[in-house]
């Protein structure tokens, strides 16, 4: 059992009022709150030993390298990387996937080649992809979703032959929940020929993720969704992947050698982190990743799914409510839902005023929204720090909404 | 919590004024929020004089956007073509008669800028 309360003082922004009210903030999945551990860790940097990174003769550079490298350290150990020089920090996920269609994906897909997809991604899991199957002639194809909100596996075999180059799917979806079975799917596609791709945002900062056990040849996430700042994000690839691959951005870091007419490149990890990182922002993820693993990913998991569990219980006794996703036990903190004729927009300004924070949308998941009949959702999702009583807040909210609008 | 959601705006939702299409109108025009999926209809007729002489507006979305556009065509009737064309985000806002939010402003402008359209075609 997690001791919320405890871990609610190290988040300042979690006591203030909105509207008068205290916060509820349900909006996690979008972007975490920020502990004071991550704060002060980037405050350090700036205020005693601030130069940029690498290369620097002195020793407010050398703190400065050695903070930073010392995050990807952590990083990797954290999702159990075999090696340092395999995670390569980037903006965020979306940065991270088109490093991938961009460097990988030009220099193997080929006119017919298929790349397949999931009917329940983000968009920026679709489109990296549309614009090199654009490019190179290439075709996407989706692994349908039942109406549960769970992946069509048996339809996974039918869609896997050697055409298929490469596979791109959400290990956790940001609107449905649904934690897919990794594992299996990485396994068939290994067994085709494909190189797999797993879109980690959404799980890598709720469950234990570990790259070897999964065997993905990449893996991306983004650090202010895992109580870390905005702008550093992380893409691991397996090193073999990554030595062969050309190089994404072109700039200083990432040379080795530059010529009038040419370059050599960086090693790794450099040789894809081109221009002045992020690294004040690393140093936070790094932070982060201490302060996440301080209190166990598999306790924060087990506090997800009970607080999950409980809000699907209290969510679906009000009549109108429908969620979307699978039940409980096979999803992670995201409960998105309609509720009754009021559109979500509406809905989440209601919650607003009641101090709720929510999201309402298509949450980057239009195609996936179409798929189940709906322009939008109002979503809740669940962090470390939220509580029962906070989802009984919801639930308040919700009521009263209804009855302001009369519904 | 009903502050925002005052009664004129809930009745302009629940019985939308103008609503439905016109037979001859000269000025078609739409607005499509892909953020919410907010769509706005918008249909003028105008007089010999260039005053817009009939409205009708159809759409779906959020109460915000549809009690705006309700309103907006209430407004519109008689204005002339020099009148919609200098109408501002501000004045579209100050209509609505409720306080907006940063957050829902471009759900209460969805009429406007489906007005706008319809100009610009209008004009070619």
């Amino acid at each position: 059992m997690l001791n919320v309360e405890r871990i609610r003082a190290d988040f300042p922004a979690l006591a203030r009022q909105v509207h008068g009210k205290p916060l509820v903030f349900l909006d996690s999945a979008a972007s975490s709150q920020k502990p004071v551990q991550v704060l002060e860790a980037m405050d350090r940097i700036y205020r005693e030993c601030y130069a940029n990174v690498h290369r620097g003769i002195y020793a407010f550079s050398e703190e400065a390298t050695l903070a930073y490298e010392s995050a990807r350290d952590k990083v990797a150990s954290f999702i159990n990387a075999p090696f340092r020089e395999e995670v390569i920090f980037t903006r965020n996920t979306t940065e991270a996937i088109n490093l991938v269609a961009y460097a990988w994906g030009r220099s193997h897909i080929r006119p017919g080649d298929r790349i397949l997809l999931t009917q329940m991604e983000h968009h920026s899991n679709i489109v990296p992809w549309q614009l090199l199957a654009q490019e190179k002639g290439a075709e996407l194809i989706y692994l349908p979703i039942t109406d549960d909100g769970l992946l069509n596996l048996e339809q996974l075999d039918n869609l896997l032959d050697d055409r298929v180059k490469l596979v791109a799917f959400t290990l956790m979806s940001n609107v449905l929940g649904t934690i897919n079975p990794a594992k299996e799917i990485i396994q068939k596609a290994h067994a085709v020929g494909a190189v797999v791709l797993v879109d980690a945002a959404q799980a890598v900062p709720h469950l234990p993720v570990d790259v070897q056990e999964l065997d993905c040849d990449f893996l991306a996430f983004s650090g202010h969704k895992m109580c870390g700042p905005t702008g550093i994000g992380v893409l691991y690839g397996k090193e073999a992947l990554l030595q062969e691959m050309p190089p994404f951005l072109g700039g200083g870091d990432m040379i080795r050698r530059v010529e009038w007419e040419s370059a050599t490149w960086n090693s790794l990890p450099w040789k894809f982190e081109a221009g002045t990182p992020a690294f004040v922002e690393g140093v936070g993820l790094g932070a982060a990743v201490d302060y996440l693993r301080g209190i166990g990913m598999e306790a924060i998991a087990a506090h997800e799914r009970e607080l999950t569990a409980y809000a699907m219980e209290r969510l679906g006794s009000l009549p109108g409510l429908r969620i979307v996703g699978p039940p409980a036990h096979q999803r992670g903190g995201v409960v998105a839902f309609t509720f009754r004729d009021i559109h979500p927009h509406d809905l989440a300004h209601l919650l607003d005023l009641e101090g709720v924070a929510v999201r309402a949308g298509h949450h980057c998941a239009q195609p996936l929204h179409r798929r189940l009949g709906l322009t939008a959702t109002v979503r809740a999702s669940f962090y470390l720090y939220n509580t029962h009583q906070e989802v009984d807040r919801l639930v308040e909210a919700l009521e009263q909404a209804a009855k302001a609008l009369g519904r | 919590m009903s502050d925002f959601y005052r009664e004129h705006i809930l009745d302009h939702y629940a019985h939308p004024r103008n609503w439905g299409r016109l037979k001859n109108p000269d000025i078609v025009a739409d607005s499509d929020d892909p953020s919410c999926g907010d769509q706005v209809h918008l249909e003028l007729a105008l007089d010999e004089g260039g005053r817009v002489s009939q409205v009708a507006f159809e759409g779906e979305g959020c109460m915000v956007s549809m009690a705006s556009a309700s309103i907006f065509t209430e407004y519109l009737r008689g204005k002339s073509l020099e009148d919609l064309e200098r109408l501002t985000e501000e004045e579209v806002l100050a209509l609505l008669d409720a306080p907006i939010p940063p957050s829902r402003r471009r759900c209460a402008l969805a009429p406007l800028v489906a007005l706008r359209a319809g100009l610009q075609a209008y004009r070619r």
